[in-house]
C-alpha cells in the first residue's frame, strides 16, 4: 500500500469510528459516558478518536478511567501520567485497595478470603470460588475478577455511567468476530446496567499501527521493545525482542501470546462442570 | 450444493430420544423429524467423554493417537480446515471448555464462538442453548441476507444436559410435576451425590435421572427453536442437518454417575440422524457406524475429495458404506492432574459383540448386546468369538508408544 492509500484508508476507518462516537453522544448525554484507558495502543487510539470528535463538536471530553491492577509496567504508568497531563484528562485511577491491603501489596502473596471486605467476599461467592485463599495475581481467576471486573463495575456504579467506551477490536480473536459497536448489559447481582461502546471494532492490529503512524498518536515505549499486547507485567511477554510491534509479522502470528488468563478461565469452567 | 449443519448435544443418551424407543415423550420435536431423516440405530461414539469423543466428531481421528493430548494436535485435521480451503464458510458456536480456543479447536473457522470470555453462574456453568441459538440466528441472518450466499458449514453444540442438573421449573413440570426439589437442593445433590459418585440411594439416583430428563426436554425445545430460525431465514430447504451426541451419561447402570472412563452402552451408544428436507420418506440404517464417520460424510455432502488422514468413511451413499468394526478409547479422567495415561481403556465392537480392555489391569470383558443389552454378563471366557475380537483390538493398545 502506498503512503497515500494508507492515509486514505486510515481516514475512512477513523471516520467510521467517529460516527459510532457521535451516535453514542446522541444516545447518551456525554456527561453520562466514560472512557476506559489502559495505556495500550487500542484504548489510546479510542481515546484519541473520541477527543477529536469532542474538539470538532465542542463537547467536553468524558471522564477517563484506568485500572490499577497491582501488577503494571512502570512504563505504562509513566505513559498514562504524561499524556493525561498533556491532554488535561479528567482521569480516575481505579484500584481495589482492599485486596492490595489484604495481600500486603505483595504480588503472589496468599490472600485469605475472610480478610476481605463484604463486597469482595460477595464477589468471590458470585463467581463460584469456594477456596479459603487465593494468590494475589492480576490474571488468576479470582484476581482478575476482583482487580479488574469488580473495579470496572464499581466505577460505573459510582459515577452513574450509562455508556462506556472500550478499545476492543473484532480481529483480536474469533470470539469477538460477532461483536457489535453497542453492547447493552442488563443489571444483574452486583453488576450495574450499562452499555459498552466499541468505536474501533473494525480496526485490525495493522490498522491500529498505520493510524498511529499517520496521525502521530503517542504510544508506550514497550511496543518499541517488541511487545505486541500489554497486560499485567508478570504475564505479558515480548513477542519479538527488539523488533517494534509494527514491524512484526502481524498478519501471520498471534497478538496475545501470554494467555495465562485464558487457561484460568478454562480450568474454572471445567471445575464448575464437575471436572478436575 | 447444500449447506451442512452439525448439531451436537452434550451428554445426550441415545435412549432418552423417542425415536430410539424412549416412551416418556422427552423429544417430541426431534421425533417429528423422522420422515425426513436417515436414522442410524447402531451408532457408536469413539469415547465416553468430550475429550475422547470430539476428535472423532470433528477430526475423524481417535483420542489417544498421539498419547495423552494436551491440546488439539497439529497432526489432526479439523473438518473446518479442508472446508475453508475449499471456499466454504465455516462457523462454530459452543460452550464446552474442552473444545475452546486455548486448546486449539479454533483452527479453520471463519467464526468461532466458544463463550470463554463470558461470566457464568456456578449453577449454569455454560452458555445456554437459547443464547447459542440467538447468536447463531444473528450470524445466519447477517450471513445469508439478500440470498446468493456461498454454502456454509455450521457447527453448534448444546451444553444444557450436562451436570449440574438444575433444570428450569417449566421443564421439570413437563417431565414430572411432582418433583419439588429446589435449585439449591439440586445443586447440593450435584456436589454431595453426583460429584462423589455416591449411588447408594436408589431414590436419589431416580431423582437425578428425572432432572436429567427435564434437561433433555429443554434441549428438544432449543432444537425446535433452531429449526424455526432456519425456516424463518428460508435456509432449511437448502441444508442437511446432522444431529448427534458426544457421549451419554450414567445413572448407576455400572456403579457410577456422569461420564467417566467406561465403555458401556449408556455412554457409548450414539444417536445419529441425518435430516434432509428433500427426502420423501424416513430411512433406518442398522449398520454399525462410528462418530469418526461424521467428518468424511460432511466432506462428501460438499462434493469434495476425501481428506487424507481421516479414519472414518462417508456414511453416504448408504449402499457404499463398508461393514466394519467400531473402536473407542479413553483414560481414567478422575486421577490426579486431569487424567492418567497409564489407566487406559478400549472397546472394539463387531455386530452385537463388544470387547472392553483395561490395560493397567490387563482385564478383558465381552458382552453380547443382543442377548444382554445391559452388559451385565461378561462372556469373555465362554464366547468362541472372544479371541478373534481381542486380536483385532490388541494392535491399538498403547500404539503411541510404538511411534
Amino acid at each position: 500500500m502506498t503512503e497515500q492509500d494508507k492515509t486514505k484508508r486510515c481516514a475512512e476507518l477513523v471516520e467510521k469510528s467517529k460516527e459510532v462516537v457521535r451516535e453514542a453522544f446522541k444516545k447518551f448525554d456525554p456527561v453520562d459516558t466514560a472512557i476506559t484507558w489502559t495505556g495500550g495502543k487500542d484504548s489510546t487510539t479510542t481515546l484519541w478518536i473520541i477527543s477529536q470528535v469532542c474538539q470538532e463538536d465542542g463537547i467536553k471530553l468524558p471522564k477517563v478511567m484506568t485500572i490499577g491492577e497491582g501488577d503494571s509496567f512502570p512504563e505504562i504508568h509513566d505513559f498514562i501520567n504524561k499524556w493525561s497531563k498533556e491532554w488535561k484528562l479528567d482521569l480516575e485511577w481505579c484500584i481495589n485497595q482492599d485486596v492490595i491491603d489484604a495481600a500486603g501489596g505483595k504480588l503472589s502473596a496468599i490472600v485469605r478470603v475472610k480478610d476481605l471486605d463484604e463486597r469482595n467476599q460477595a464477589e468471590i461467592k458470585r463467581i463460584g470460588y469456594e477456596g479459603d485463599t487465593f494468590p494475589f495475581e492480576a490474571e488468576s481467576y479470582v484476581g482478575n475478577h476482583l482487580m479488574k471486573t469488580v473495579v470496572f463495575n464499581q466505577f460505573i456504579e459510582r459515577n452513574g455511567v450509562k455508556g462506556i467506551f472500550q478499545g476492543l477490536r473484532r480481529d483480536e480473536q474469533p470470539a469477538r468476530a460477532q461483536d457489535e459497536y453497542f453492547e447493552h448489559k442488563e443489571a444483574a447481582h452486583l453488576v450495574p446496567e450499562h452499555t459498552r461502546i466499541k468505536p474501533i471494532l473494525h480496526f485490525t492490529e495493522r490498522d491500529i499501527w498505520d493510524n498511529i503512524m499517520v496521525n502521530q498518536i503517542p504510544y508506550c515505549v514497550l511496543y518499541e521493545q517488541g511487545y505486541r499486547s500489554l497486560g499485567a507485567k508478570t504475564t505479558s511477554a515480548i513477542a519479538e525482542p527488539g523488533v517494534p510491534a509494527w514491524e512484526q509479522d502481524l498478519e501471520h502470528t498471534v497478538e496475545r501470546a501470554g494467555r495465562r488468563q485464558d487457561k484460568e478461565q478454562m480450568m474454572e469452567r471445567l471445575r464448575k462442570l464437575g471436572y478436575m | 450444493m447444500k449447506n451442512v449443519i452439525l448439531l451436537t448435544i452434550d451428554a445426550l443418551r441415545k435412549d432418552a430420544l423417542g425415536c430410539y424407543g424412549n416412551e416418556s415423550g422427552l423429544t417430541p420435536f426431534i421425533d417429528s423429524l423422522q420422515d425426513k431423516c436417515i436414522r442410524f440405530t447402531r451408532g457408536q461414539t469413539s469415547g465416553p467423554y468430550t475429550q475422547a469423543s470430539f476428535p472423532g466428531i470433528l477430526t475423524s481421528s481417535y483420542y489417544l493417537e498421539y498419547g495423552k493430548p494436551k491440546g488439539l494436535s497439529p497432526h489432526r485435521t479439523l473438518i473446518s480446515e479442508p472446508l475453508k480451503q475449499a471456499g466454504i464458510v465455516t462457523a462454530a458456536f459452543h460452550s464446552n471448555p474442552y473444545l475452546c480456543d486455548y486448546l486449539g479447536w479454533n483452527r479453520g473457522w471463519d467464526v468461532f464462538y466458544d463463550s470463554m470470555e463470558e461470566e457464568v453462574d456456578p449453577k449454569i456453568p455454560y452458555i445456554k442453548g437459547d443464547v447459542i441459538n440467538s447468536k447463531v440466528d444473528k450470524w445466519l441472518s447477517s450471513y445469508t441476507q439478500g440470498g446468493g450466499y456461498k454454502p456454509f458449514f455450521l457447527w453448534l453444540h448444546y451444553m444444557d444436559i450436562h451436570e449440574p442438573y438444575i433444570p428450569d421449573r417449566k421443564y421439570i413440570d413437563m417431565v414430572d410435576p411432582s418433583v419439588n426439589t429446589s435449585p439449591d437442593e439440586m445443586y447440593n445433590l450435584f456436589k454431595e451425590v453426583l460429584l462423589k459418585r455416591d449411588v447408594s440411594n436408589e431414590e436419589t439416583v431416580k431423582l437425578l435421572k428425572k432432572l436429567y430428563d427435564a434437561h433433555v426436554r429443554e434441549v428438544d425445545t432449543y432444537t425446535r427453536d433452531f429449526f424455526a430460525t432456519l425456516e424463518k431465514l428460508d435456509i432449511l430447504k437448502d441444508s442437511v442437518v446432522i444431529i448427534t451426541n458426544d457421549h451419554g451419561d450414567e445413572f448407576n447402570e455400572h456403579g457410577g454417575f456422569s461420564h467417566d472412563d467406561k465403555m458401556y452402552s449408556e455412554l457409548i451408544d450414539m444417536p445419529l440422524l441425518i435430516y434432509d428436507p428433500s427426502k420423501d420418506k424416513g430411512e433406518v440404517c442398522d449398520t454399525l457406524v462410528s462418530n469418526v464417520d461424521i467428518p468424511p460424510t460432511i466432506i462428501y455432502l460438499f462434493g469434495l475429495d476425501p481428506v487424507a488422514g481421516f479414519e472414518g468413511h462417508s456414511l453416504l451413499p448408504l449402499e457404499d458404506y463398508p461393514q466394519k468394526g467400531c473402536f473407542g478409547e479413553a483414560i481414567d479422567q478422575r486421577s490426579q492432574r486431569g487424567g492418567d495415561i497409564e489407566k487406559d481403556v478400549y472397546f472394539y465392537r463387531e455386530q452385537d459383540l463388544k470387547v472392553i480392555y483395561r490395560a493397567n489391569l490387563d482385564s478383558w470383558e465381552m458382552y453380547d448386546l443382543k442377548a444382554d443389552p445391559k452388559e451385565l454378563n461378561n462372556i469373555v471366557d465362554a464366547s468362541p468369538k472372544a479371541e478373534e475380537l481381542k486380536s483385532k483390538l490388541k494392535p491399538s493398545v498403547r500404539r503411541w508408544l510404538k511411534k
